[in-house]
């Protein structure tokens, strides 16, 4: 803020601005400081012996450094499976979410058919449903079909997904209708100008759609918890929580270790496509 | 279909219009080809579960043998308005979601409105309180119970013993942890409305003299309105519906004071077995989250008409 460019009368109130700017700074970098502290503890305790782990004191520095909990992880628990497990079952949901949200995007925005609008005005209004008023009836209808203790009985209840098919239409709309009927004229199949034409313009979008189904699977809770039931199948979520309670007592050390185990690779993931995620979010915030 | 008119009308002779209604009937089964998986799948596990739902509530459920479920009207629903722990797990509910929304949605819109400003770090500052936003309830959860446990960070730096077991910090503790991890995307939301509010408005008004506070109440709030509500209702239901917080941090405890609506509607489901009556308690949460939806859409949008 450059205070010499501002009118004589602003400049009466010079300190006025200049405390309001410290205000500023100290309550962004503040709650910004009082945020990270939840992820430095956690890191900090992974790596902490189990006499500082334990000690009276919590203490935020690990200064007696040890990987032991690292190693007792590693080879104590399938947390490598369960992050298979949930790294298989992200990819799954997140390629058949994209394909029949996009199917169905372009069918009603590309193609004139009677009853279009009606089925769209139906989709936007299954937005309100919330997921728990269907937790009973989805587990009875995922187990008539026995897919109980199955990936499918995670990754069809959460297939067609109503927020996708909204986002990739306000997409879809964009694109222009000559390409469409150039590739007509070309012979081109409705299918080959869907895959061949539409999807590759649409790249983008899809790429936001799917970072963030890919984010929601992966953290997905609920599902996993009631379909899943050997513990070889665990996602990191349930896995997770099924080792505090398979532990007995609570073993700080463990616990932490094993959120760190389990954040680090989304928290990567964060970092590297956080500008595709913003937009991803922000694709919400606009079309919801 | 305004659409379809238009090109029959345009291409005026008998061929033109038998041409469109061979394309009609193509156009109806392309169309159709394209959003059937989308349509059984939401058929079978969004549309068919809801009505499933609904006549599962009217019935005493047998969960080993759904054929010999009795009809009961609406008893299910009577029971339910008479069970006390349906009250509890009720109130409980809405004093998370006063203790949550609030601070969710204030915090959210203050921390954008600071880091739109010209702040050295921007970057810096969005990724840090953006990045909640990618970690799983389960992580959430063992991270805040370590926080909060007796030789945690906050009771050694606050006071008052292990939070999750004390009657009155119990559920406090529980919005704490769900604001920190539920502000990253409404945060982000309002970001973007922000930005989008355009800056010759703010230029007009300080020309005028305006304070910071005024343009607050008279540009940045009422441009950001539709976002604002959008960001009120997702957060709602959202804390509406907590299962993972209390479920993982303290099973409901201690003496069912974390026990929410969800947690009440999976343990009767699931470990009580009483499928009729939990799909009853999924349908009054229903009624209430589009109440209170359509509540808070009438009182943050009305004073516009």
């Amino acid at each position: 803020m450059s205070v010499d460019s501002r009118n004589p009368l602003e400049a009466v109130s010079l300190s006025n601005t200049r405390l309001r700017t410290i205000a500023l700074y100290a309550g962004l970098y503040g709650t910004a400081v009082l945020f990270l502290i939840p992820y430095w503890y956690m890191f900090a305790t992974s790596f902490m012996t189990r006499d500082l782990v334990y000690a009276e004191v919590p203490y935020m520095i690990p200064w007696d450094v040890t990987l032991y909990w690292y190693e007792y992880l590693l080879t104590n628990s399938l947390i490598v499976q369960w992050t298979i497990n949930t790294f298989i079952l992200a990819a799954i949901t997140t390629a058949v979410v994209i394909l029949i949200d996009a199917m169905i995007a372009y069918s009603l925005t590309r193609l004139e058919w009677a009853g279009r609008r009606v089925i769209f005005a139906v989709i936007v209004a299954s937005f309100m449903v919330p997921g728990i008023v269907n937790l009973v009836p989805v587990y009875i209808i995922v187990s008539e079909l026995g897919l109980v203790n199955s990936v499918w009985g995670v990754v069809l209840p959460s297939a067609a997904n109503p927020l996708g098919v909204f986002m990739l239409v306000q997409f879809f709309k964009d694109i222009p209708e000559e390409l469409e009927e150039a590739a007509r004229l070309d012979g081109f199949s409705r299918l080959r100008i869907f895959s061949h034409i539409v999807l590759p313009l649409m790249r983008s979008a899809l790429a936001a759609l799917g970072l963030f189904i890919f984010i929601w699977t992966w953290n997905a809770f609920v599902w996993p918890l009631l379909i899943f039931q050997d513990d070889a199948m665990y996602t990191l979520p349930i896995g997770l929580v099924t080792l505090q309670d398979n532990l007995g007592v609570t073993e700080p050390g463990i616990i932490m270790t094993s959120a760190v185990i389990a954040s680090i690779p989304l928290l990567i993931v964060f970092l590297v496509m956080q500008k595709h995620l913003v937009r991803a979010v922000e694709m919400q915030g606009t079309t919801k | 279909m305004a659409h379809s008119t238009q090109q029959s009308d345009s291409s005026g002779d008998d061929s033109g219009l038998r041409d469109r209604s061979d394309s009609s009937v193509s156009e109806l089964v392309a169309g159709l080809s394209f959003a059937v998986p989308y349509l059984i799948i939401a058929g079978l596990f969004l549309f068919g579960p809801l009505l499933l739902a609904l006549y599962m509530s009217f019935h005493d459920w047998n969960a080993l043998d759904p054929g010999q479920s009795q009809f009961i009207g609406l008893e299910n629903y009577r029971i339910l308005l008479g069970d006390p722990d349906f009250w509890n797990a009720l109130w409980n509910t809405v004093y998370f979601v006063i203790l949550t929304v609030p601070p969710i949605v204030i915090g959210s819109l203050l921390l954008a409105l600071g880091v739109n400003r010209d702040v050295k770090g921007k970057w810096l500052l969005r990724t840090i309180f953006f990045s909640p936003y990618v970690l799983t309830v389960a992580v959430v959860g063992l991270l805040w119970t370590e926080v909060f446990s007796a030789s945690g960070l906050i009771p050694y730096y606050v006071g008052g013993g292990n939070w999750l077991n004390d009657h009155t910090l119990a559920m406090p503790a529980l919005a704490i942890a769900t604001v920190w991890w539920q502000l990253a995307f409404n945060f982000i939301i309002l970001l973007a409305a922000r930005q989008n509010v355009p800056d010759r408005l703010y230029e007009a008004a300080k020309l005028d003299g305006a304070s910071t506070w005024r343009m607050m109440r008279d540009i940045t709030i009422p441009q950001m309105q539709n976002p604002l509500i959008f960001v009120v209702i997702v957060t709602f239901v959202g804390s509406f519906q907590v299962f993972g917080q209390p479920f993982i941090m303290t099973d409901g405890g201690p003496s069912f004071e974390t026990t929410t609506i969800v947690l009440y509607l999976y343990d009767t489901a699931f470990t009580g077995r009483e499928f009729g009556y939990a799909a009853a308690v999924g349908y009054v949460l229903f009624m209430i989250l589009i109440a209170v939806s359509a509540t808070s859409y009438y009182f943050l949008s009305g004073d516009k008409r």
